[in-house]
């Protein structure tokens, strides 16, 4: 961890007189998985695009591994990243050992065969290998898309939408996939607004609308607009034992038989839990209560719609 | 490297849609009946001879000073011409197959949203094009000799003894092997040209009329004898075509401008 893979700064891009993306600025470091959350429209393709040299920003800067993306720089700069865009984009009438191979000998890879090889056994896709990709379902086609993205080896690996329109237990085998590439010290960037799946996986947030709302850690997202809260299951009425934490200091006790929940602010676990055990209570559960991602999210952008 | 992986990768998926080929097969089809149909099928069955008619005394008296044909016999001579009138024919072959496959190549990419994983790659614009345009002239082109070989045998086999040598004739080679592959240089990155702006093969194939017109009007030109299809026109029409094609490439690289296809292709 630590080591600087992509760096964005101040990206801006302009559609006519439409902002796509305004001065968005943000690092991906390697053996991490960095999640971009964002509403549809809020410039996370565009984003990805910029990237990976496809589209130049009005204004702004990538640099992969320290060396800025240039135009002239682009195609050299692109071998080093694997992209997996929203849709497959298989070529139908190939096989999947030919789709792969095309890519391999695009990237000049001198063990092509190998690398597609390795590919195939990785994503467990060896023994459709010479079945054409028309005739793969839609979670087999996405495992071939992503075989596709790694199979020149890149160390910066960008997914834009992994798991869209996939069966749940398709989505779980491509979200493991995604958590290999991390193992493996790839830095990889997740465009999705699949909330659940960024809680599952990532290790750095950033939240999108044009311009960036927020960006940390899960955890440091949640500490920043949600105060971290304490819930104890007793086996008594929790009204009675609310009225005695208030009485002791504790802020913001609120109760709903049989869960009382207080603020964790002045007051650690343990001293909370022996006020009420001194108190005559039977505690049964004791349990962070943790806002969801999405109650994160849903802040955020609530937040920056009214500063808008 | 790049362009050659991208082209076998073209000719493989080509393989795989033969019907693509379809009009191409009965284009050729055609041309290779005409010939036969008129300088060989319908005088028979008039019980007639072509040299009883007076129509074809121009071609007659044409044969008789050129020193290849010049020992062929009347009959033989209007066949010859008959042969190598219909020649321009072939010319569509390779007009008609490389319009659709560049057609359905780029259009296809787009409606199987595969051309932006490939455009992630670090392939060139040039080299895609390369790719893209050589995937449809190599196939054309293999027709077109096929063909051609077919029209030799059929005039070797059915025409009288000498009409095929006569084919041999710069007139007619140059009209198959260099206004016919130019002719569908050009048709195919029209079609390129069209796709990239269209989401239908059918669309891009209908800009091929620019190019099968003027091939029709050379057919009926001749047919009417306001055009003589001399080594002196072919050679005229070849420096037209060429700077065309210049001319073409130019627009297509320009037209196939990556963020463009990126932004704007739905």
């Amino acid at each position: 961890m630590g080591t600087q893979a992509l760096t964005a700064q101040h990206l801006t891009r302009h559609f006519a007189d439409r902002v796509a993306v305004d001065d968005v600025s943000f690092e991906l470091e390697a053996g991490q998985i960095f999640a971009l959350l964002g509403p549809n429209g809020a410039g996370k393709t565009t984003t990805l695009r910029m990237l990976a040299g496809l589209i130049a920003p009005t204004s702004g800067s990538v640099r992969i591994g320290g060396e800025a993306m240039t135009p002239q720089a682009a195609p050299k700069l692109r071998e080093r990243l694997g992209f997996l865009t929203e849709s497959p984009g298989l070529w139908d009438n190939l096989t999947v050992r030919d789709n792969l191979m095309v890519y391999a000998q695009l990237y000049g890879m001198h063990d092509a065969d190998k690398a597609v090889s390795e590919a195939l056994t990785l994503f467990e896709i060896a023994d459709r290998s010479n079945d054409r990709t028309a005739r793969l379902s839609k979670g087999l086609k996405q495992r071939v898309a992503l075989a596709r993205a790694i199979v020149h080896r890149p160390r910066i690996v960008l997914l834009d939408e992994p798991t869209a329109g996939l069966d749940p237990e398709s989505a779980r085998d491509v979200r493991e996939l995604i958590v290999a590439m991390r193992s493996e010290g790839r830095a990889v960037l997740l465009c999705t607004h699949n909330l659940d799946e960024v809680e599952r996986v990532a290790d750095r947030v950033a939240v999108l609308r044009s311009r960036l709302v927020a960006i940390g850690t899960p955890g440091e997202l949640r500490r920043q607009l949600f105060t971290s809260r304490l819930r104890i299951r007793v086996s008594q009425d929790a009204e009675s034992f609310a009225a005695q934490l208030r009485s002791s200091g504790v802020s913001d006790v609120r109760a709903d038989s049989p869960w009382l929940s207080v603020s964790e602010g002045t007051f650690t676990t343990p001293h909370i839990v022996r006020m009420l055990v001194e108190a005559g209570a039977d505690i049964e559960a004791v349990e962070r209560d943790e806002p969801s991602l999405e109650d994160v999210y849903l802040k955020l952008l609530q937040a920056d719609g009214a500063t808008r | 490297m790049r362009m050659l992986a991208l082209l076998r990768k073209e000719l493989a998926d080509e393989r795989q849609n033969l019907a693509l080929f379809v009009p191409t097969i009965i284009v050729g089809f055609v041309a290779v009946l005409l010939p036969v149909l008129v300088a060989i099928i319908i005088p028979y069955v008039a019980g007639e001879r072509l040299s009883d008619s007076s129509d074809f005394e121009v071609a007659v008296e044409m044969y008789r000073n050129q020193p290849a044909t010049r020992t062929l016999d009347p009959e033989a001579a209007i066949q010859a011409y008959l042969f190598q009138f219909f020649a321009v024919m072939l010319v569509l072959i390779p007009v008609t197959s490389s319009m659709s496959l560049a057609a359905y190549s780029v259009v296809g990419e787009k409606q199987a949203r595969s051309l932006e994983p490939l455009l992630v790659t670090p392939i060139t614009t040039f080299e895609l094009l390369g790719a893209k345009v050589l995937g449809a002239f190599v196939p054309s082109m293999v027709l077109t000799v096929g063909y051609f070989a077919i029209y030799m045998l059929t005039a070797a086999v059915l025409a009288r003894p000498g009409v095929a040598w006569a084919l041999l004739a710069p007139r007619t080679v140059g009209t198959v092997f260099v206004l016919g592959p130019l002719a569908a240089l050009a048709a195919l990155q029209m079609a390129v040209c069209v796709s990239s702006r269209v989401n239908d093969a059918r669309t891009a194939q209908q800009i091929g009329v620019f190019v099968i017109l003027p091939v029709a009007g050379l057919l009926i030109g001749q047919l009417a004898g306001a055009i003589q299809l001399t080594v002196f026109l072919i050679t005229w029409i070849t420096l037209g075509l060429l700077v065309v094609n210049a001319i073409l490439m130019r627009v297509g690289i320009a037209l196939f401008d990556r963020e463009t296809i990126l932004t704007r292709w739905k």
